[in-house]
């Protein structure tokens, strides 16, 4: 009689591992052993070996594993988020969403170290690199770094390694950092800076001396707050004194703003994050790295290429490797494997959709929004201080009162201090989210008008 | 969309065939673990957004680091480190930070061993440390001798040991509890690379070897697609002692009592990332993780098997066994002309991605299979490199005009009028029966790195080309 032997196709062990049990009793075969238990045995040395198994929850099939995630995903609350500080709301155009990151054929491919195979995403990357190198205005990009602190970081790496000789003779480490970066970059910085031997000096860089015991020195372009750094003069300043300069900027300002390499920067660095990628909770997402041809060989990270096959026909590839750890170790220009090529393929396509215009309408519609925002601040009474601003505001304000305010209306402000506010506009605000914060303030501001009046009487 | 999908054709994923990276662990990634990645209530959360609007996050990412802490045998994970490379760092930064706190601070010498990755004495010079390499043995393992005279010589200096486990020559090396009771006895802490956790995952563990920190990387043992290139998340797990010095983030608080300074922007690096591994972790649950490890060993060792008379096989274990992956050496075939890169090209023309070229050793191909594929693709993935192997025997080094030397073979080349090399057609674009069913065109031949390298040129066009897409 026939057997019908009866099994849980929704087990998703059975799914995951390859070979079910006549494949892998045959493999064994071949090898020549009696049980997968006995290969154990054979390869793992015995005094290595766990004496109880893992005490993990039962496995979840599919299906309840997907119910579960999405029961869990109601407790996270997606309130209107204006937090900034180099995250912002973002619109994933569908085609990309669909195409590229739910496609297998995107996420499941290898670093393209085999050229001949990966033309596909070495031009999306090619794509990434040109649109960077247009808006930082600098001569090379690479396809993309881990985060912007990260980035900010192997920016303060490179202008220490690149010191001119009399600088390095005379042990000059001083690296000058803007109390304007934003505070994640800060933190970086120190725990990066020590280990190097690099000085790390946190000031205002409107105060900042240019002392030549300065090699290199670091702005936010936007400031955290949302105050437009005066890079241009800093930056000329800096080039008199010998001091090399890293900006690290808002790619999306960078569509109306004055290119800082067009001003002399020797590195710009960034988030690509606002380019069409959801926030995820802090990533992941495709930080960027623009530099100087000058300084090719010590950009750390992948850089694509454009080469020739042996017919010489057009061919991409990942250039200048010698540079990486794979190759030189410890002498390497620094100890980057995995990037971010997923979220920079998914930037570039988002630049691409839009084209040059598309970003222009965006940057203007963010900009536009933040300054009628501005203007209604104002006529309410409050005191806004940022002299120009791309998107973000600051607010000097009582900021209890406001956060209690923005709270109950499920709205995300930042506030730095008991008296500042800040607010960052996002591609995804609409008028009517102007309306509602200005609602917010509104509130607050009839709130303070009674006190006001209350300390009149009295 | 025909724009990305033009792109998309070119490139071979794991959506066409086994991608057997040694040390790389290119494992299937279920459509089920990445469907949440594009849910609104997961992806529109900022990272400083108060607690109470990320408990579903908070959630995931506490069990997650409880389930990575269980699987390594330690007491806590950070999962900030949004890379491998950075999870090295992290780990560095904690042990050092650790020293400090006991006024150790002048501890600065990392051991390697000559068998490392390379990332490991790039991150050790990062983190301020002086490396000394020790020596490696004929059968590839750790020379315990070199290493006790070298731990010992520096006892009042040495910080700790990079080690990866197993070796990163595929093999568990039996050696490995005497060699962290050695960095201990000086002084030092063990720092085991997780790259090989795929071949540990319910069988042993960093903890049970007498490590004190790992990183692991999310994108390789547990499931999260490599995207082409990233994102990958290399979170640390460590031991007791070092707990206290966990990353932290200036405006979240997260990680330990006397957090050490950020290692990345995000205070949990790449969240949204991480739902992948929680996935998997709770759907295989700790049958099924172990399962995998074992089948993982299997795998690797059937190719071994397979290859045996074809290929020798550097390194085995001291019962005669492969890890989870295994190096075939190539170097007897340059009395042919035939390079390893040449074996890695050809296989493109038979519809498969090289395994690791020339890593860990120069010359080879590192192989690894993964738990995730079946007999059936691992069986033409043998009779490649067995086909491949016939073709090197007709090679000779006075004739480079051969198959090999030739590989990929573009649909452009072989469908013109003229012919001109001594071998078909056929042979040369379907070299097995199999490869005719599902054939992967390479779109381009063998490029030419040191021309690009001499005239760099990395930007494109004017971006305006591709905007109708």
């Amino acid at each position: 009689m026939q057997s019908h032997i009866l099994m849980n196709t929704n087990a998703f062990a059975l799914r995951h591992i390859g070979s079910n049990e006549d494949d892998k009793n045959q493999m064994l075969e071949t090898i020549g052993v009696d049980s997968l238990d006995q290969l154990i045995y054979e390869t793992i040395p015995d005094d290595i070996r766990l004496k109880n198994g893992l005490h993990l929850d039962d496995p979840m099939t599919e299906h309840e594993y997907l119910l579960h995630v999405h029961e869990l995903s109601k407790k996270n609350k997606a309130y209107k988020t204006y937090i900034g500080l180099g995250y912002h709301p973002t619109i994933l155009p569908a085609v990309i969403q669909r195409n590229i990151l739910e496609n297998p054929g995107w996420y499941t491919a290898y670093t393209p170290y085999q050229a001949e195979i990966a033309q596909g995403r070495l031009e999306a990357l090619l794509n990434f690199q040109t649109m960077i190198t247009d808006l930082t205005g600098m001569e090379i990009a690479n396809a993309s770094l881990l985060d912007e602190s990260t980035a900010a970081a192997e920016a303060m790496s490179l202008l220490f390694a690149v010191r001119d000789r009399d600088q390095k003779k005379s042990g000059i480490n001083k690296f000058f950092v803007s109390e304007n970066i934003l505070p994640q970059t800060l933190s970086l910085l120190q725990t990066r800076s020590t280990p190097i031997g690099v000085e790390l000096v946190v000031g205002n860089e409107d105060s900042f001396n240019f002392s030549s015991e300065f090699f290199g020195a670091i702005l936010q372009y936007p400031g955290k707050d949302g105050q437009i750094t005066d890079i241009k003069t800093f930056i000329s300043k800096a080039n008199s004194a010998n001091i090399k300069v890293a900006v690290a900027a808002d790619i999306l300002s960078l569509v109306k703003l004055e290119a800082p390499g067009k001003l002399g920067a020797d590195v710009v660095v960034g988030t690509t994050q606002r380019f069409g990628i959801p926030m995820g909770y802090g990533g992941p997402h495709a930080a960027f790295f623009a530099t100087k041809e000058a300084y090719k060989r010590d950009l750390p990270g992948r850089i694509i290429g454009v080469t020739k096959d042996v017919d010489g026909n057009r061919a991409l590839r990942m250039a200048l490797q010698t540079r990486e750890q794979h190759i030189k170790r410890d002498k390497a220009t620094s100890n980057i494997c995995t990037a971010q090529v997923l979220l920079a393929v998914m930037a570039g396509m988002y630049a691409v959709y839009h084209g040059p215009n598309g970003l222009q309408f965006i940057a203007d519609k963010v900009h536009n929004k933040t300054s009628e925002l501005a203007k209604a601040l104002r006529q309410l009474g409050f005191n806004q201080i940022n002299a120009s601003f791309f998107d973000t505001l600051q607010i000097k304000t009582n900021s209890k009162k406001i956060k209690r305010i923005a709270k109950a209306k499920k709205v995300n402000l930042r506030y730095p201090d008991k008296e500042t506010v800040t607010i960052s506009i996002n591609e995804t605000t609409a008028i009517r989210d102007i309306n509602y914060l200005i609602t917010v303030f509104a509130e607050a501001a009839i709130i303070f008008l009674k006190i006001y009046n209350a300390h009149q009487i009295f | 969309m025909r724009y990305i999908k033009s792109l998309e054709r070119k490139d071979l994923s794991l959506n066409h065939s086994m991608i057997s990276l040694g040390s790389c662990t290119m494992k299937l990634n279920a459509a089920s673990e990445m469907l949440p990645l594009s849910w609104f209530k997961w992806g529109n959360i900022h990272p400083f957004a108060p607690n109470k609007q990320a408990q579903g996050y908070l959630t995931v990412l506490k069990e997650l680091e409880d389930q990575l802490s269980e699987i390594t045998g330690f007491a806590a994970t950070s999962l900030q480190p949004n890379s491998g490379a950075q999870g090295e760092y992290a780990g560095l930064m904690v042990i050092k930070a650790y020293h400090e706190s006991r006024n150790q601070g002048h501890r600065h010498i990392c051991l390697i061993p000559s068998s490392a990755h390379g990332t490991n004495p790039a991150t050790a010079v990062m983190a301020g440390m002086k490396v000394v390499v020790t020596k490696s043995t004929d059968e590839g393992n750790i020379d315990v001798d070199d290493l006790r005279e070298k731990a010992q010589l520096h006892k009042d200096n040495l910080s700790c040991l990079m080690v990866t486990y197993p070796s990163t020559h595929g093999v568990y090396e039996s050696a490995i509890k005497e060699i962290t009771k050695i960095i201990h006895d000086n002084g030092g802490q063990v720092y085991m690379d997780g790259a090989n956790m795929n071949a540990q995952v319910g069988l042993t563990n960093p903890g049970n070897i007498g490590a004190d920190v790992c990183h692991l990387n999310l994108h390789k043992t547990f499931a999260i697609p490599h995207g082409g290139g990233g994102p990958g998340v290399g979170p640390i797990c460590v031991a007791k002692q070092l707990v206290p010095f966990l990353p932290g983030n200036p405006v979240k608080k997260t990680g330990g009592k006397k957090a050490i300074t950020a290692i990345s922007s995000a205070p949990f690096g790449s969240a949204l990332a991480c739902l992948i591994s929680y996935g998997y972790i709770k759907m295989l649950g700790a049958e099924g993780l172990t399962e995998s490890t074992k089948t993982a060993i299997l795998n690797a060792n059937y190719i071994k098997t397979r290859l045996e008379g074809y290929y020798d096989t550097l390194y085995s274990g001291e019962r005669g066994r492969a890890a989870h992956e295994m190096i075939v050496d190539c170097r007897p075939f340059k009395a042919n002309g035939i390079e390893v890169t040449d074996i890695a090209k050809r296989l493109m023309d038979y519809g498969f991605h090289a395994p690791t070229v020339s890593f860990p050793v120069a010359g080879t191909l590192m192989i690894e299979p993964t738990e995730s594929e079946n007999k059936e693709e691992i069986d033409r993935f043998c009779d490649a490199l067995i086909s491949i192997r016939k073709e090197i025997d007709h090679a000779t080094i006075d004739e480079p005009n051969n198959l090999l030397k030739n590989a990929p073979h573009t649909l452009d080349m072989l469908t013109t009028d003229e012919w001109y090399f001594p071998y078909s057609r056929e042979t040369a674009a379907y070299p097995l029966e199999y490869v005719k069913s599902n054939k992967f065109w390479p779109t381009v031949r063998r490029v030419n790195d040191a021309y690009g390298d001499r005239n760099l040129i990395c930007t494109c066009a004017p971006i305006e080309e591709y905007m109708e897409a």
